[in-house]
């Protein structure tokens, strides 16, 4: 199943719109950049679709969406503010996601991993949807992946 | 977190390492993380949802990590090799889908992996949950085992009497 990259963004762009009130650009898919420390968010979906939603950002970017989400100054957003406000865009990014798929699909809970030197895979997925963009000066990007084979589950 | 869901982890993790990996698992006391506990350089993370849902993580020093992949493959692989990740993504998913095998009644999907490698990253679990750390030694060093899990509102109303009276 692939995803297209219009459609991610529009969805992107509407939750945006909606939880942060700010606009996104279109930018070309790639990393985030090089930034001295960035948070990646991966939800995972399970069921009748297997694969995960992964939204990487800097942190600046976590600490913009904290402010505007907890109505608070961007330095007064602490390490927890951060960690909840990119949650609950990669969830709302999930939810949307999962509307689009066979039933029934299941959501995990987001997990979320901060720090300045390290790369994140999910191994034996594939891409099926890509793209970046830039919000306040800031580049995200979502990565759709599908589970391509079946791991082996001790029983 | 529903302490009826931690023995399942701990049962797992040290079948999965004596079956596949020929390996005793010592358990520490599990204890809740905080922002002073150990966080290692390998991470594999694995989501479950359904009745159960949340993220177990499977956290390694670099150097257990290499070990404990060396027993699994078969042959030395350093922690930059392309294959690395899957390794142990397939590790974090044994042990968690031996766990899962033992929560009785409970519709419990297990998410694909994903592996995070770096000597400079956190993971923060869940949102809303607390993380359970179990520490755990092998032969190959020490790792734990973080375990961010909540019975969701649907099956807290079925209430399985298996694990009601766990």
């Amino acid at each position: 199943m692939k995803f297209n990259p219009d459609d991610i963004m529009m969805l992107a762009g509407t939750i945006w719109e909606s939880v942060l009130s700010l606009p996104i650009e279109t930018d070309e898919p790639g990393s985030v950049g090089n930034h001295p420390r960035s948070m990646a968010a991966c939800i995972q979906i399970s069921g009748a679709w297997n694969g995960a939603i992964l939204l990487d950002c800097p942190v600046e970017f976590a600490r913009l969406a904290a402010s505007v989400m907890f109505s608070t100054e961007p330095a007064n957003a602490a390490l927890p503010d951060l960690q909840d406000a990119i949650a609950e865009l990669v969830n709302m990014i999930g939810g949307n996601i999962k509307g689009l798929l066979p039933e029934t699909c299941f959501l995990s809970l987001p997990a979320v991993v901060e720090g300045g030197d390290y790369s994140a895979r999910v191994p034996g997925s594939t891409p099926v949807g890509r793209v970046a963009f830039v919000c306040q000066g800031h580049r995200v990007s979502i990565v759709i992946l599908e589970k391509t084979r079946e791991e082996t589950a001790a029983a | 977190m529903d302490h009826s869901y931690i023995m399942p982890f701990i049962k797992s993790v040290q079948n999965v390492f004596a079956t596949m990996l020929q390996m005793q698992v010592k358990v520490g006391k599990p204890f809740i993380k905080t922002a002073g506990s150990p966080a290692y350089d390998i991470s594999g993370i694995i989501g479950m949802a359904g009745d159960v849902e949340g993220a177990v993580v499977l956290n390694m020093p670099t150097a257990t990590a290499e070990g404990v992949v060396a027993r699994l493959t078969g042959a030395p692989m350093a922690c930059t090799h392309a294959d690395f990740p899957d390794a142990v993504g397939e590790l974090v998913n044994m042990v968690s889908g031996g766990a899962k095998a033992q929560f009785p009644g409970k519709t419990v999907n297990i998410s694909c992996p994903s592996v995070v490698i770096g000597h400079d990253h956190h993971v923060l679990g869940c949102k809303d949950v607390s993380s359970l750390i179990i520490p755990c030694t092998t032969d190959c060093g020490e790792f734990c085992l973080e375990i961010s899990i909540r019975q969701t509102d649907g099956a807290a109303a079925r209430k399985p009497a298996a694990l009601a009276t766990a």
